[in-house]
């Protein structure tokens, strides 16, 4: 459905985009993620016409994409990282208004921002003006505007930031379902759990470059990290350290105020290994857990640096 | 196309912070003008008549011409003119100086004036001698063959003031004062910028998401631009029609009897006010809160310059520097409503209309310019 080549977008001397490569398949939730910063958003500008770039090929439904493809524009539904709606409207009519630059027949218009303010649940705010809504519901007026002409593809920018909880999980129930419904959704984000929860597959984007491409599972099986153990409220000397540092599948420990982290290669019976370890020793500990490899650590062994910083 | 004009004009009508520079604050400004003004404009929009201060020199009253003068001026004295008595010519000269007289009426065989500066009480002066003069070999007539008429010509000739006042330069009202309000018509008309600068947010990408979400949109960009500069020059007529009736109807000060001049001039200052803001808005990247500070200043400095805040400006960039008043919208503006509430005249009010147009269409095109471009370098 979208296949961008070699994209090279330069700001003066910085690079934005270096040579980005990818490829959205129909039907997906593709994610991109990385740091505020990386690139995910000049790759978006640059995907919608609206950012001139230096190189590289965009292709979106088979057509070369133009400022002026407005066949393309067409399918396509925008859900801008910051809130783009007339603040001097109500709900319903900003709704209508951005449906209406899609969709000239008044009766499927009218159908259709009906079924987009179900959807986003603003059925009880349509006359209410922008200003008067919470940051939530502010969130999903954003996304009805961009979605409300049931696009085939709907390129989500960030959509949740600085959205509570409860509306956050609202706003990823209903990326899903569009989904169900034949959309296809490019997802930008830098929260990790977002993009684990609701892609199918996920490009990690740093630098302007693609860094990994593939589902949650395949990006975990890239690196070498198969689970992290740590045990909190520890006393250990060096002596100790180096021998857990010995252990089999152990390829790194961390250990900061009396709390020890240990990362090990995907092998069986790690945990069991390390707890007995400890009762050789006599070492007492408060809490012990195992996590299984997040996107973070992914994010982690390919840059060297947490996704988060 | 007609539902995205409306829209987009149901949007620009619920901004109060333009909508109060376009409309309310040119109404709350012509209020404080009028009240400023206080007594001197009538329910006719004229000037309450102030008589003129002048003082006499009889330097040779034996001629007929010299009685015949003398007997003129005391008959409008009290109505056009007040005469302050003087004992010498040293003294009048003194008086003149101190302004505490416009001027010196000389009775001679050539009856002759002195004033000290030019302007209009000076020049209605400068009109009842020469319309003595012009009437004089019939006045020396009349009293050497029929004394009894002699009043009922000087009455004529006294008269002189309604002819001043209602018949010369066009038929029109001569009150200073309403200069002020041609100069806030202008200004307001030219207050169109702010909904300008508003709009061109909405329209480029690089600036806001407004205008990225507009921009991705299928419907043709030229098509959204038109409908905005359609809408914007809808309202902003509207604004000033409105503020047209206020000073016509509240504040019954009259902008002349052909509406549909007035309607022309009222239009085509609705277009330059918006195209100044569109161009300026889409030239520059400064964000809106900057944009509209100067938008202040793209308003009233050429207001100013037009008489807004100082009636005589105008007057004298006329005599020191004509050309600003040529490309000054607000004093081309102001001119117009000048020649269809003052002058009558015609070529000069064609001229004004013409520079208009010039300089919206130049306007435009620097808009036009400036958001030409589909794709942007940053964003």
């Amino acid at each position: 459905m979208i296949h961008i080549e070699n994209l090279v977008k330069r700001y003066g001397n910085f690079i934005a985009l270096d040579h980005l490569n990818l490829d959205i398949k129909e039907g997906e939730v593709f994610g991109l993620l990385g740091p505020n910063g990386s690139g995910k958003t000049t790759a978006i500008n640059c995907l919608l016409a609206l950012l001139k770039y230096d190189k590289g090929t965009i292709t979106v439904f088979g057509k070369e994409m133009h400022p002026d493809s407005y066949d393309i524009k067409q399918d396509i539904g925008v859900v801008m990282q910051n809130v783009a709606v007339f603040d001097q409207m109500s709900v319903w009519e900003n709704i209508d208004y951005f449906c209406g630059l899609y969709v000239k027949d008044k009766k499927t218009r009218l159908e259709l921002v009906e079924e987009a303010i179900h959807f986003t649940g603003l059925e009880d705010f349509r006359k209410s003006r922008p200003k008067k809504l919470s940051g939530g519901l502010l969130r999903r007026l954003n996304i009805a505007c961009g979605i409300a002409h049931k696009p085939r593809l709907i390129i989500m920018d960030e959509p949740t930031v600085a959205v509570d909880p409860q509306s956050r999980n609202r706003i990823l129930e209903g990326i899903l379902e569009l989904n169900r419904q034949g959309s296809t959704i490019i997802y930008t984000s830098h929260y990790m759990e977002e993009v684990e929860q609701i892609c199918s597959r996920i490009a990690i984007i740093d630098h302007g470059q693609v860094l990994a491409t593939g589902t949650t599972e395949e990006l975990k099986n890239m690196i070498k990290t198969g689970e992290t153990i740590t045990l909190e409220a520890i006393a250990l000397n060096k002596e100790q350290l180096a021998e857990i540092r010995g252990l089999p599948h152990v390829f790194e420990i961390s250990y900061e105020e009396q709390v020890l982290k240990i990362r090990l290669s995907r092998a069986k019976h790690n945990l069991v290994r390390i707890l007995n370890y400890m009762q050789e020793h006599d070492l007492a500990f408060g809490r012990v857990f195992s996590e299984l490899p997040t996107l973070n650590d992914v994010f982690l062994e390919i840059t060297g640096k947490e996704l988060r910083d | 196309m007609l539902f995205l004009f409306k829209y987009r004009f149901l949007q620009t009508i619920r901004e109060f912070s333009v909508m109060f520079w376009a409309l309310a604050f040119p109404i709350i400004l012509g209020t404080l003008f009028y009240f400023s003004f206080g007594t001197s404009i009538s329910a006719t929009g004229e000037t309450d008549w102030d008589a003129i201060n002048v003082t006499v020199v009889s330097e040779d009253r034996s001629s007929e011409n010299a009685k015949a003068f003398e007997t003129f001026l005391k008959k409008i004295d009290g109505g056009l003119l007040t005469i302050i008595p003087s004992s010498s010519e040293a003294e009048a000269l003194t008086m003149l100086n101190e302004e505490k007289v416009t001027g010196i009426f000389y009775v001679k065989e050539s009856p002759s004036l002195t004033v000290g500066k030019n302007g209009l009480n000076e020049s209605i002066l400068t009109g009842a001698l020469d319309s003595f003069n012009q009437n004089s070999s019939m006045i020396r007539e009349v009293l050497s063959e029929h004394p009894e008429n002699l009043p009922a010509v000087l009455e004529s000739l006294g008269n002189y003031r309604q002819t001043v006042r209602e018949e010369t330069l066009g038929g029109k009202t001569l009150n200073p004062n309403v200069q002020y309000f041609f100069a806030l018509i202008a200004y307001a008309c030219l207050s169109g910028a702010f909904l300008g600068v508003r709009a061109s947010f909405d329209t480029q990408a690089n600036l806001t998401a407004l205008g990225a979400r507009r921009s991705v949109s299928p419907t043709h960009r030229l098509k959204l631009v038109i409908i905005d500069m359609l809408v914007l020059v809808t309202i902003h007529f509207i604004n000033i029609l409105i503020l047209n009736l206020y000073i016509i109807k509240i504040l019954k000060i009259s902008l002349g009897d052909d509406i549909g001049s007035l309607l022309l001039v009222d239009f085509m200052g609705s277009i330059i006010g918006i195209c100044i803001g569109l161009a300026f808005g889409c030239i520059s990247k400064l964000d809106l809160d900057m944009k509209m500070g100067i938008s202040v200043a793209i308003t009233l400095i050429p207001g100013f310059l037009a008489g807004l805040m100082f009636g005589n400006m105008k007057n004298i960039l006329e005599l020191h520097c004509p050309i600003i008043n040529r490309i000054n919208p607000a004093a081309v503006l102001s001119d117009a409503f000048y020649c269809l509430g003052i002058y009558n005249d015609m070529a000069r009010f064609t001229r004004c209309l013409i520079i208009l147009a010039v300089m919206s269409i130049v306007l435009i095109l620097i808009a036009f310019l400036g958001v030409r471009r589909e794709s942007y370098d940053s964003i």
